[in-house]
């Protein structure tokens, strides 16, 4: 690992970390800041667009419910997938070629930081009371100018605690990782290989099932199920 | 809230050279369109969007109102405000139609502040159900499957599938709104967004069927292959359980860690019973 390569990388993530932050509770909500388009654009910034969209593609199924519903705070899967794609893509970068068992790790490591940022998410809302008594503040003495700069003030906040989590995160997570991996012995790296392959792909897809509001869907997607693994057997599809 | 803000205000409203009430323009209106991509920028537990509505009517108020009447234009437009990001494009259009209606002394300003208040709780409920509960998980549902079937491209497609929507109902709520003020309502209707997102739950089902049976062909594929084609079985029980885990309001972390936990002791108990499975 040569340390200037890794800043220069933890720079890349801060930065798509703050830009995504933005997106998901700041500005535009466009949607870059889902797991499956937040973590391909990392992938892209670090070189490896494929590890991006594969791991994107699970943490999108895994926080598929994590959405924000009147003034519901939800757990932030923005933070706790750019940091489980910054662990996985500086591990494949500056160590070795991640495996599964790398992305299992670095899932299970990365996921409580969507009940955390939550938290701060919650934070930020009561340190933003600030801004609107600023905003009434101002009206009342006829200050209408300082009303043009509040967001700016409250963007700014979501970008700085995205950008410093999203690649203290990956930082820390890669020495976590770095240092777990080798011990792993044979039948637990087999384990966790198992977890990675089976439990993460099923709970993501409970998830989108749970999201489903009609019954005949799931009729649906049972029929697909089993028409794509017939299709798969014959090498009908991909 | 004020006095000022709760008596009509036609005199202190900014007139036009040839003395009718001033209208605010199809620019003033992309300008207030533009801020209103910044509408949770200032979110806070009080008030919550109110910061950001007030910001993206500030151009409009500009051109309506000056001096005191402008402060008191903005306080009415700082009280509590909690909506739908995309619908609010609606709700600010109509407010604009409202508040020139107010500058030129048509209506009392405790109208517009009666119609956010009205307003704000069923066009959010259209937004969350329509946006969050339905395009979303259809749009990334379905470009999941395509990621996992090879197709690199998806993302960018949902990008544009879920942007196509979003930017078309905010910009179009905006100018409805401005030209139907309260009757946005009934636009909103002829929308049929309820309708949609009903339709979108029925398909979402076929990617996540889709999305499975990939996944379990990547698992036959794996080193943590069980052989006999037993995959998919395993991964259809393994969700049936959590399913029915999540019906039973279990959250996602301690469903993960608990499977994860038992999937790790059950494989390296086995490997100590019986070494050669290892």
């Amino acid at each position: 690992m040569e340390p200037e390569t890794v800043a220069l990388d933890l720079a890349l993530i801060a930065a798509c970390g703050g830009l995504v932050g933005l997106d998901r509770r700041g500005a535009f909500q466009v949607m870059i800041s889902q797991p499956l388009v937040a973590v391909p654009l990392l992938g892209m910034a670090l070189g490896d667009l494929e590890t991006g969209l594969w791991l994107g593609a699970i943490l999108q199924l895994l926080w598929m419910s994590s959405m924000l519903f009147g003034a519901n705070t939800p757990p932030n899967e923005t933070l706790s997938s750019m940091v489980a794609g910054g662990m996985v893509l500086l591990y494949g970068e500056h160590i070795a070629k991640a495996d599964v068992g790398v992305w299992t790790l670095a899932i299970l490591l990365a996921v409580p930081l969507g009940p955390l940022g939550r938290r701060i998410d919650e934070r930020l809302e009561r340190i933003n009371l600030g801004l609107s008594q600023r905003a009434l503040a101002a009206a009342a003495e006829g200050r209408i100018e300082v009303l043009d700069r509040l967001p700016w003030v409250g963007l700014a906040r979501v970008f700085s605690i995205h950008a410093a989590l999203a690649a203290l995160g990956s930082g820390v997570g890669l020495l976590v990782i770095a240092a777990l991996h080798p011990v792993l012995d044979g039948a637990l790296l087999a384990a966790v290989v198992t977890v990675g392959t089976y439990v993460l792909p099923a709970l993501g897809l409970a998830v989108t099932v749970s999201l489903v509001r009609r019954r005949r869907s799931i009729l649906l997607g049972l029929i697909t199920f089993v028409a794509v693994i017939v299709m798969l057997d014959h090498g009908g599809v991909g | 809230m004020s006095a000022a803000a709760s008596s009509p205000a036609p005199s202190s409203a900014t007139p036009a050279a040839d003395g009718r009430p001033v209208r605010v323009g199809a620019f003033t209106l992309l300008r207030v369109l533009w801020r209103s991509f910044f509408f949770l920028a200032a979110t806070n537990y009080e008030r919550m969007q109110n910061v950001g509505f007030a910001y993206a009517m500030l151009p409009a108020l500009r051109r309506l109102y000056r001096g005191r009447a402008l402060d008191a234009a903005v306080q009415r437009h700082l009280a509590f405000f909690n909506s739908h990001p995309y619908m609010a494009g609606a709700l600010l259009g109509a407010a604009v139609r409202i508040e020139e209606d107010i500058a030129a002394g048509r209506r009392a300003p405790l109208e517009v502040e009666a119609f956010k208040r009205c307003m704000m709780g069923p066009f959010a409920a259209v937004g969350d159900s329509f946006f969050w509960a339905s395009l979303r998980p259809f749009g990334a549902a379905w470009a999941v499957a395509g990621v996992l079937s090879g197709v690199w491209w998806a993302p960018v497609a949902f990008l544009l599938l879920y942007n196509l929507f979003h930017l078309a109902v905010r910009g179009y709520g905006l100018f409805a709104g401005y030209r139907s003020a309260e009757r946005i309502i009934e636009r909103l209707e002829r929308l049929e967004l309820v309708r949609l997102a009903d339709r979108l739950h029925v398909v979402v089902g076929v990617f996540i069927g889709a999305s499975g049976a990939l996944l379990a062909d990547r698992a036959m594929r794996s080193t943590a292959r069980l052989g006999d084609g037993l995959e998919p079985f395993l991964l259809l029980s393994l969700t049936l359980i959590f399913v029915l885990c999540i019906k039973r309001e279990m959250a996602m972390p301690p469903l993960l860690y608990g499977f994860s936990a038992a999937c790790i002791a059950l494989m390296v108990g086995l490997n100590a019973l019986f070494p050669l499975m290892g």
